[in-house]
């Protein structure tokens, strides 16, 4: 059936092109034949469900009777909602804030780990646990009875002088809280960042700092730009994650997004109005928005990366 | 129901021809055939302590029908009803299901339960007044487990503790508010008066019924206007300035104790049935109930069936289920193990086995005491009261969080209860 | 590009330094810098492995010391936690959580191997009209948000009386539904000599020989780390159990956990650790074993990208 099979059988001479021809079909249907699975996932789970959902978000739909198109009255409930707003809102500080100081962090310790081989590895590995582990269950169960009323952390900082009644309780305190979470989890981008540092010729730096380079202008100079496409990944994926997160705020606020709405992620909003409202025409609506914006953001970082992302292949 | 065995050999019927089946996809559910070993689910919202109560009364079951075997489950209260709507959706609901009254005409309406006047279950112990909270348009869809009514519960201990004078059953609002104001102003900040009981919407419900109102009438409408919610929410304005109710900060960092539970709040306003659980959580040797405050000659109070039992419409074993429903609500040893826990016994077949002690006999004493003030117990709630409920806590919390002003408040929740009830 | 430039401006900048002293001195700093290096590393180690080091000693404290007590050492310690977590909840055990965690863990990955290694072959090593586009919808999907989905993905399973089984929950990994899986083993293959199999076709082997006969076990190193890591994601899941799961007979442990959160009051912090403690064992005991795979995993998968 490959190729090579019917190329043997294939007639000699003249029907060459009607030969090579038919050999290409059969490479194309065996293709196929080993994408049928994933194209069957693909129709079935993906495709299938977000053009389902994209009619969904136009009707009112509470699992029970069918459907009912109700135009854009979803959307334009959703601007009225103040805890929709809220919902973005808290997401939008979550990944604006979150996602660079935990880039930064990566960054920063990437940089540390790089300029001395010893130990590396084991450094590398140990900094990387958390984010195996960070999205569970189990750390958001720690993490609320660290920051809870009495927990350690404020214990400690109650120790350095500033008292406090906990974060857990606190609508203040609950984005700096979830923000350490992801900060915590700095282990996967570093990874990724330090695999990239040691891309970077040694050569170049040397070159420099014989030079009389300082440090921070090696880093600039040099470090950032061959860096770029790592760090452009991970800013892409880590955005995307950001956007995702739901099993730490659910569990640390109970599922309610509380306190004041402090912690109302929006897949926890939109789990809250779908799954317990039962309004899953509502509940589509703000997933169509999500991945709009997801969509329109990944485009924007795609288009505007061209003037800071530079890819090796184009320097040479 | 009383006809047990006509009822009984007409259920059968029904049953055989697949008619109570509304929600199922037309399994077989012949009863007829329940031979050999039954598994029935059987869920529930509630505790620690209620699950092992819950276990042992299950033990008790299963030992009396060696036939039966019960697969329990429980979560708490709000991912219960997440839970329940998916599965009601799917057809998949549980066999056998604790339910709230806020929730029963929502389930009821798309034909989620069974009508359990079609099956044998013995009813006659059950308050004939107490009935019609499970009953729509005359078909049975939740049976009363307990009963409760609303109460002022304090802690004599704290208010020594503080040096203040314990709260009395004749205050009216203003009274009470000055009274906690007094407890924290007294105790130095130590102990607080009360907390801010603005955001429960079952106490609002009694302020009205005090004035001839109530929350949501019978005909599923909002029964007072947006001026009314501002004042109310309003009426506490002074103690949250002046933080004389535990801040919000505080009372989410006890949560899921309260803050009477847990010892912060010297008073708190709740159902009856809830002493049991204030003891354990506070470890204090004596909790008083009185009545709540009112500024007219009604109490507003009134029994409410504190939960009730109901069965799946697409339960394979309505017989077996029945019994369980039946066990559950006559066994009086069943009583015993539940004590007031779940409200006082609906039926008197529990009741008059239990010799109550305690912290029962102070919850039947003070529903004794208030026999005379009654009102009416409610009919099954509109649909979307739950939601009603859940938006009136958020919306009075983001309140105290000082995240909303009243005014935005009493909108928001406007808004949202007239597309809850719509649904 | 732009570090050329950045070099000849550092040249213009540089002071005139004696060679000799320079060299000397950049000796003894190199001493100073690794020590620097090892102390701010120890201080982030610190950092990022206290909550885990806290989270372990709190589990053999008693709860009245977890909140409320700033020391790191328990007065006493005792397995008491850990007999209450393994206790179970609602008369349902411990273990029967555990298993259905290694149960749908397994079962995750063989589906997730065995569907990602056909499909990446197809995108890898395969001629075919079309694959561009399929290629890059395959991509999309890296970027597309879940949530997206769970809503026409549940009504789905919902019509189809599949809510509260195993099947919502796997039936994606065996049909390639997670694209990073497929992307790691393309770019794994696409960097395996092509001469291979070419040879093999000249020998006369289909597609099907070349697969399992060659690449399969040329894989091995991008099916372990595949393996590991979609053993620890099923392991995690809190979504997919949360919206498809009902019985509590049938919960995998973060469920479980949850539905413990919910029982037990505040007070009883100390078990909500324990179980914690022993739903993350299975993934330290994994890292710990394998974590040069993981890591390495990681980091290919980034520079591809």
């Amino acid at each position: 059936m490959s190729t090579a099979e019917l190329e043997r059988q294939r007639p000699a001479s003249p029907a060459v092109p009607a030969g090579l021809r038919r050999a290409r079909r059969a490479e194309t249907r065996t293709g196929y034949a080993f994408l049928a699975p994933w194209l069957i996932g693909f129709f079935v789970l993906t495709a299938g469900p977000m053009l389902a959902s994209l009619y969904l978000a136009f009707t009112d739909y509470n699992l029970f009777r069918a459907p009912q198109w109700v135009g854009l009255e979803n959307f334009q409930r959703l601007f009225e909602d103040k805890r929709y707003i809220q919902s973005v809102k808290i997401t939008l500080i979550y990944v604006v804030l979150g996602t660079p100081i935990k880039l930064a962090a990566a960054l920063a310790v990437a940089l540390l780990l790089d300029s001395s081989r010893r130990g590396q590895s084991f450094y590398r590995s140990a900094f990387y646990a958390p984010s195996l582990i960070g999205a569970s269950v189990s750390i958001a169960i720690v993490w609320k009875a660290m920051f809870s009323d009495g927990g350690i952390v404020d214990l400690g900082l109650t120790g350095l002088g500033f008292p406090g009644e906990g974060w857990v309780g606190n609508p203040d305190r609950t984005m700096p809280m979830m923000i350490l979470l992801t900060t915590w989890q700095f282990g996967g981008p570093m990874v990724i960042f330090l695999a990239g540092l040691k891309q970077v010729p040694r050569e170049l730096h040397e070159a420099a700092a014989v030079d009389g380079a300082g440090s921070l202008r090696r880093f600039w100079n040099i470090t950032v730009p061959m860096l770029s496409p790592v760090i452009f990944f991970n800013l892409l994926l880590e955005t995307i994650n950001a956007f995702q997160i739901f099993a730490s705020a659910f569990i640390i606020s109970n599922g309610q997004g509380g306190p004041a709405g402090s912690t109302l992620f929006y897949t926890l909003y939109l789990y809250i109005r779908g799954f317990g409202d039962s309004r899953m025409g509502y509940a589509s609506a703000m997933a169509w928005l999500l991945a709009v914006v997801i969509g329109l953001i990944t485009l924007v970082m795609f288009r505007t990366s061209r003037s800071w992302v530079h890819y090796s292949g184009e320097s040479k | 129901m009383k006809n047990r065995p006509l009822l009984a050999a007409a259920a059968a019927l029904v049953a055989t021809l697949g008619l109570t089946a509304c929600g199922g996809g037309g399994d077989d559910n012949a009863a007829a055939e329940e031979s050999g070993p039954v598994t029935l689910t059987y869920t529930w919202w509630g505790s620690q302590d209620r699950a092992d109560r819950m276990t042992k009364a299950i033990a008790a079951f299963e030992a009396a029908h060696p036939d039966i075997k019960i697969n329990p489950s429980f979560t708490d209260y709000e991912g219960y009803w997440q839970k329940r709507s998916t599965e009601a959706a799917g057809g998949d609901l549980p066999d056998v299901m604790q339910f709230d009254i806020s929730y029963l005409r929502q389930y009821a309406d798309r034909g989620a339960l069974l009508d359990l006047g079609d099956v044998d279950i013995d009813t006659s112990g059950i308050e004939e007044s107490l009935l019609p909270s499970g009953q729509i348009d005359d078909a049975t869809y939740g049976l009363p487990i307990g009963t409760n009514a609303f109460g002022l519960f304090y802690n004599p201990a704290l208010l020594t503790q503080a040096g203040a004078q314990p709260p009395t059953d004749d205050m009216t609002w203003d009274e009470y508010n000055a009274w906690i104001q007094d407890v924290t102003t007294k105790s130095g900040g130590a102990v607080f008066g009360g907390g801010d009981y603005t955001g429960t919407l079952w106490i609002f419900d009694m302020y009205l019924r005090q004035q001839g109102k109530q929350a949501v009438t019978e005909e599923g409408e909002i029964g007072f206007t947006k001026a009314e919610l501002k004042e109310w929410w309003e009426s506490t304005a002074g103690l949250r300035s002046a933080q004389a109710v535990v801040s919000a900060e505080r009372t989410t960092q006890l949560q899921p104790k309260s803050v009477f539970g847990a010892g912060v709040a010297a008073s708190e306003q709740s159902w009856d049935n809830f002493l049991a659980g204030y003891l354990t959580d506070t470890g204090a040797e004596k909790l008083e109930i009185i009545t709540p405050p009112s500024d007219t000659d009604e109490s507003g109070l009134f029994l409410k069936a504190s939960m009730a039992y109901s069965i799946g419409a697409n339960t394979e074993h309505p017989e077996a289920a029945a019994e369980l429903v039946d066990f559950m609500l006559n066994d009086p040893e069943v009583g015993k193990i539940f004590g007031t826990s779940r409200g006082v016994p609906a039926s008197s077949k529990q009741r008059d086995a239990i010799t109550f002690e305690g912290a029962d006999a102070q919850i039947v004493a003070y529903e004794e005491s208030i026999a005379d003030e009654l009102g009416e117990s409610p009919a099954p709630l509109a649909i979307g009261f739950g939601t009603l409920e859940s938006n009136f806590k958020r919306l009075g919390e983001d309140i105290n969080y000082g995240r909303t002003s009243v005014d935005d408040a009493v909108e928001e929740w406007f808004t949202e209860a007239e597309s809850a009830l719509q649904q | 590009m732009s570090t050329a430039t950045s070099t000849t401006t550092a040249t213009a900048v540089a002071a005139p330094q004696g060679r000799q002293p320079a060299r000397a001195r950049r000796q003894k700093g190199a001493v100073a810098r690794s020590a620097a290096v090892h102390l701010v590393s120890i201080a982030v180690l610190v950092v990022v492995l206290y909550p885990g080091v806290w989270m372990i000693v709190s589990s053999f404290k008693p709860t009245n010391e977890i909140v409320g007590d700033a020391s790191l050492w328990p007065s006493s310690a005792s397995f008491d936690n850990y007999r209450t977590a393994l206790g179970g909840i609602g008369g349902i055990s411990a273990w029967t959580f555990a298993w259905n965690s290694l149960l749908l863990a397994v079962l995750s990955v063989v589906g997730t191997v065995l569907s990602s290694a056909v499909t990446a072959y197809a995108f890898a090593r395969i001629e075919f009209a079309g694959k561009r586009l399929w290629f890059a919808l395959m991509i999309g999907t890296l970027l597309l948000p879940f949530h997206v989905l769970i809503i026409p993905q549940y009504i789905v399973f919902q019509k189809l009386d599949l809510v509260n089984t195993y099947v919502p929950l796997l039936v994606g990994k065996f049909l390639a539904g997670e694209a990073f899986f497929v992307f790691l083993m393309v770019q794994f293959m696409r960097n395996l000599p092509r001469e291979l199999d070419e040879a093999a076709r000249i020998d006369g082997c289909g597609h099907v020989r070349i697969f399992t006969s060659i690449m399969v076990p040329l894989l091995r190193p991008a099916i372990i780390s595949s393996s590991i890591f979609a053993f620890i994601w099923s392991w995690n899941d809190f979504l997919g159990p949360l919206l498809y799961l009902n019985d509590p007979n049938k919960y995998p442990l973060p469920l479980a956990l949850r539905l413990f959160v919910d029982q037990t009051s505040v007070s009883d912090y100390g078990a909500m650790i324990a179980m914690s403690v022993l739903a993350l064992l299975p993934v330290l005991l994994f890292f710990l074993l394998f974590q040069r795979f993981l890591v390495e995993g990681v980091a290919t998968q980034g520079l591809k990208g």
